[in-house]
């Protein structure tokens, strides 16, 4: 935390929410909004039909929500999407949506909403911001995606000026995320780790959670980093899917600000590379596409990444099967992030900080009172979602819809103002004894080793030779 | 007064050099021939490499078709049993 903020309390006398029922209650009543209004808008044709809602059912509340559009050398060009309709007024909504967050966030905390709204509404234009520099075209197509902008502006402004006092009240960074992760839970549905059957589940539920926890003991028994939060999030972030999982984690075991900044850093700049690197090494190699998709997938970190490796392979080798294999299997991974942050959760609360605090209660009433609660939001609308989905296929374009048309959008637009809150709140001395030692680098390099050699393995033993019709023993 | 006007003078130093990097440095990139022809695939493959998260992806990986043909899905290894 920063010098330059104090943490916000309700005034004396006035009692609010948790910050993480807040977020419960908020995420799910946003969930609960998008498929209501997408029921009740429901179309009256072909309602079943996935050829003709191919991203589910148009949602009414999409119109309502959108942010920066890809741009070149003018960043006017970001006010209109690739089909050249104004975008302008739905970004100032979307902008809108946050402050309302921010001022629910704030009334069930028992903070003064009036001293919230102002400050609510500069970050959200400051995420605005952030979103637009994410959006120049060479930034986007390298996927240097928009936390590590809104961390930059942040850091910035913080650094710089530092944070008036007035909109001190208005930081509610970690109410933000975690509102942004009970979201995220519609879009992580359990029917996906189904896509690739038996090689795709063995690529990603073996090979993650070994390296997973591997590169995480490697961090704290053998380069001995002080922090173990560090390490966690430097191991999901590396090992399962990139910013996603590394905001999931970091929030499950408390990271500091300053490590999560640190971890998704690390982690943009190798996805960068690989996500260059990897597909001509995979042709020059000679390695089978199916098995080099697989591998992609199980090895680049954001799953956006996966996809551009996955078409540059194809389009290297004029066959579309690396880039699906690819973003399946990343998708699988992705499906994982609920269970991971929930283990993550339980091992925090029952085992790491159970040995820094004196025992008053019992262990599992201990755990119970450290447990991030809004974990069990993010799992309630991943369930609920998951269900619905599995129901029908009117109830799965119902879940498509709403997810395509306003919660990923929501949801990305409160990660994208979190963050902001968190590079104000970041001071640079602190991030540095963490950067010279070089340890977290050397952490990140050689779990990613370990993931690169073990996902190859799986990779040509499922998808190569197991599971390959007729190629089998 | 000394502290906040140095404050607000790095500030708008660091507002121009992010200015000049956005505006002036990255289109300048964007037109190097290697980068032109990463972008240009990009969008003519319909790939959004900035996606967190699978569904934000342009294009859903659903089940592709030629998996059924080349991959046994649930196949029980050595045995030849398949499940679906």
């Amino acid at each position: 935390m920063s010098a330059t903020v104090s943490a916000v309390s309700p005034p004396p006398g006035r009692r609010g929410w948790h910050e993480d029922s807040a977020a419960i209650l908020v995420g799910a009543a946003l969930v609960g909004l998008a498929l209501a209004v997408g029921w009740a808008f429901r179309p009256t044709a072909d309602a079943g039909s996935r050829e003709r809602y191919p991203k589910g059912w148009p949602s009414a509340l999409s119109s309502t929500i959108n942010k920066p559009q890809t741009w070149n050398a003018s960043p006017a060009e970001a006010l209109a999407d690739r089909k050249g309709k104004p975008v302008g007024a739905a970004i100032l909504l979307g902008l809108g949506w946050v402050v309302a967050v921010s001022a629910a966030g704030a009334v069930l905390r028992g903070h003064a909403v009036a001293r919230v709204i102002p400050g609510a509404a500069v970050l959200g234009l400051l995420g605005a911001l952030a979103y637009l520099l994410a959006a120049q075209k060479v930034i986007h197509y390298y996927n240097l995606e928009y936390p590590l902008w809104a961390l930059v502006v942040g850091l910035v402004i913080g650094n710089t000026v530092g944070v008036p006092s007035w909109l001190a009240p208005a930081l509610q960074g970690e109410y933000l995320i975690k509102t942004g992760l009970v979201l995220f839970g519609a879009e992580v549905l359990f029917s996906r780790l189904l896509e690739l059957g038996l090689p795709g589940l063995l690529t990603s539920w073996v090979v993650t959670p070994i390296v997973l926890v591997a590169t995480y003991l490697f961090g704290v028994h053998a380069l001995r980093i002080p922090s173990r939060s560090l390490c966690m999030v430097i191991s999901a972030d590396m090992s399962v899917c990139g910013v996603s999982a590394a905001i999931a984690t970091g929030a499950a075991c408390r990271a500091k600000k300053e490590e999560l900044s640190l971890a998704i850093g690390l982690s943009l700049a190798f996805t960068a590379v690989m996500m260059v690197a990897m597909p001509p090494f995979i042709r020059l190699a000679g390695i089978d596409p199916i098995v080099g998709g697989a591998w992609l997938g199980g090895t680049i970190d954001a799953t956006g990444a996966v996809a551009a490796a996955g078409e540059i392979l194809g389009r290297d080798l004029g066959d579309k099967r690396p880039a699906e294999v690819a973003t399946t299997v990343k998708m699988i991974q992705n499906s994982m992030i609920g269970l991971i942050a929930f283990a993550v959760a339980v091992y925090w609360s029952g085992w790491v900080e159970r040995g820094t605090a004196p025992m008053a209660r019992s262990l599992a009433a201990e755990a119970w009172l450290r447990f991030p609660k809004f974990i069990l939001g993010f799992l309630g609308t991943s369930i609920l979602c998951s269900a619905l989905f599995t129901t029908s296929p009117e109830t799965a374009l119902l879940v498509d819809g709403a997810i395509a048309g306003f919660t990923g959008p929501l949801r990305g637009w409160l990660f994208c103002v979190g963050f902001v809150c968190m590079g104000l709140q970041t001071v640079f001395r602190e991030l540095a004894p963490v950067l010279v030692s070089g340890r977290p680098l050397l952490l990140y390099v050689l779990g990613q080793g370990l993931n690169l050699a073990l996902s190859l393995a799986m990779a040509t033993l499922t998808f190569g030779w197991l599971f390959r019709q007729g190629a089998g023993p | 007064m000394m502290p906040r006007l140095g404050g607000t003078l790095r500030l708008a130093t660091a507002a121009l050099a992010l200015a000049a990097i956005w505006l002036g440095v990255l289109p300048a990139v964007g037109r190097w021939p290697p980068v032109a022809r990463h972008v240009r695939r990009m969008e003519e493959g319909g790939v959004n490499p900035a996606a967190m998260v699978y569904s934000e992806l342009d294009r859903l990986p659903l089940r592709p078709r030629w998996a059924a043909e080349e991959l046994a899905l649930w196949r029980v290894a050595r045995d030849g049993v398949e499940n679906r």
